[in-house]
């Protein structure tokens, strides 16, 4: 069945029918491939999938994203990571192998409803994903506002090797940093430059699903510039 | 509810930056509530009832009228109860179960300001002294959650009571029995409003929206009646008022308030 369009699918909606692999968020009823969730379908070599259009985030190990910190145990902060679990962040990740409860304090450098960008350590759904803040480009966010988009939607959001984002950030003069739990966090020198990359995060976010994203939210940024 | 709400601290440093400029985040000025629209007899099979939308939070307010049984220190007035709950599809944290220590106080704060601003002319409600009254129970429903429930609540309630109609009840053999189609209107005697500010860094600030409800430091709810007086409050937080901040506030819920009862009237 070649030259199968990608098609606005709901959950229980039968794809194809044939010889197909059934790949993501699709399951073989018989002999059809049916959908376990909205989004759109994609026939491809044999194999069938649905990208999902909505739907929470699920932590994968290596995963970028930004958190907030709601509380703090004596060993370690509780993050919000916008999801159904929560992320964990060991005191000794921020002080150090030689971490004591008693001698340092934990809400010095961390403070319920501060953020963080960190990466996924551990995310093997046994128990609470496991984050970190040592890293390049991670730790405290001190300045920018936060924009909360749908997960299935960042990497719209990126394009194709950055696209989409370097062009929001070139023609805005502003740096967004992509959680892939949906936080993004945008700064920018520049408050009408601010407005309009958080403007144009949210044209995406409404307008995902069409074709010729690109060229609307160039159209935008350009005709606002002005 | 919203006392467990955590607010980032770019948005709370953004929050606090813009009030010391005199702006709030959503642009009004420091008086001034939200849009509020009121629709009534949105429950058909109720008494009375109303929406309230403050902003975007949303609350559906529903009054049943039914004879009770006084209770024993009160026979001679008629019995009003109002409730409240937050239902799940209105906030991320909003669970169903037995009502958190915040959901209580919302309930009783929308309860106090309508019973002791004395909005029902109680004494007209007796069927027979001592042994039979009308009872009205308010019943408040919290659909969308963006802060000021409190006021959202007040609105609501008192919208829902000055609309309904009471079932005309006879007293046949002791016992009180319905005459179908008859009504009365309710003996109403005044529209209590409530206005609840926020202080957040010093300023105060009238109709917090959620994100200034979850940094402020202290609360103060003021409800006042049709004559532009203070009939009921609550302070909340862990923050405390000035004196002149007090008067200050109660002035403003007066002003404020004056505003809120014209849409209420106009909603009947």
């Amino acid at each position: 069945m070649s030259g199968e369009r990608k098609r606005h699918v709901i959950p229980g909606e039968v794809i194809t029918s044939g010889s197909y692999r059934a790949e993501q968020n699709t399951i073989q009823v018989g002999d059809n491939i049916v959908s376990t969730i909205v989004g759109l379908s994609d026939v491809h070599d044999g194999s069938v999938r649905v990208i999902p259009l909505t739907g929470g985030y699920l932590p994968k190990d290596d995963d970028l994203v930004i958190g907030k910190i709601s509380s703090h145990s004596s060993l370690s902060w509780t993050a919000d990571i916008n999801s159904c679990y929560v992320g964990m962040l060991p005191a000794s990740d921020v002080f150090g192998r030689d971490y004591s409860s008693s001698s340092d304090d934990m809400t010095a450098k961390l403070a319920k409803g501060d953020l963080i960008a960190a990466r996924i350590v551990n995310a093997d759904m046994t128990r609470d994903p496991l984050i970190t803040i040592s890293g390049r480009e991670l730790g405290k966010i001190d300045s920018g506002e936060l924009v909360k988009i749908s997960p299935n939607k960042v990497p719209r959001l990126i394009g194709k090797r950055g696209s989409m984002i370097q062009m929001i950030e070139s023609s805005t003069n502003s740096q967004v940093t992509i959680g892939q739990n949906g936080l993004l966090v945008v700064s920018s020198e520049d408050p009408n430059g601010l407005l309009k990359a958080i403007q144009a995060i949210e044209l995406i976010e409404e307008q995902a699903h069409v074709a010729n994203l690109t060229d609307q939210v160039n159209e935008m940024l350009e005709s606002k510039s002005e | 509810m919203s006392d467990g709400l955590i607010i980032d601290q770019l948005k709370k440093n953004q929050i606090l930056d813009l009030l010391k400029e005199g702006k709030r985040v959503d642009g009004r000025q420091f008086d001034e509530p939200r849009k509020l629209t009121i629709d009534i007899g949105v429950i058909p099979k109720a008494e009375g009832s109303a929406r309230a939308r403050l902003g975007d939070t949303e609350v559906v307010a529903g009054v049943k009228v039914q004879p009770e049984r006084p209770f024993p220190d009160t026979g001679d007035k008629g019995m009003l109860i109002c409730t409240a709950e937050i239902l799940p599809i209105a906030h991320p944290s909003a669970e169903t179960g037995p009502p958190q220590p915040p959901v209580v106080e919302l309930a009783r704060v929308t309860d106090r300001g309508i019973r002791e601003s004395g909005m029902l002319d109680m004494k007209q409600l007796v069927l027979e002294k001592d042994k039979s009254v009308i009872g009205v129970f308010c019943d408040n429903a919290v659909t969308d959650h963006d802060g000021n429930l409190f006021d959202a609540c007040s609105y609501a309630s008192t919208a829902a009571i000055n609309a309904c109609k009471i079932p005309k009840y006879e007293m046949q053999d002791e016992k009180p029995v319905k005459i179908e189609g008859e009504f009365t209107e309710p003996p109403i005697t005044t529209l209590p409003v409530s206005v609840t500010m926020a202080k957040i860094g010093g300023f105060i600030v009238v109709d917090p929206t959620i994100e200034e409800w979850g940094i402020m430091d202290a609360r103060i709810t003021i409800t006042s009646n049709s004559d532009g007086n203070v009939v009921a409050l609550q302070k909340g937080g862990s923050d405390g008022f000035t004196q002149e901040e007090l008067i200050k506030c109660a002035e403003l819920s007066v002003k404020v308030g004056s505003k809120i009862r014209e849409i209420i009237k106009q909603s009947k």
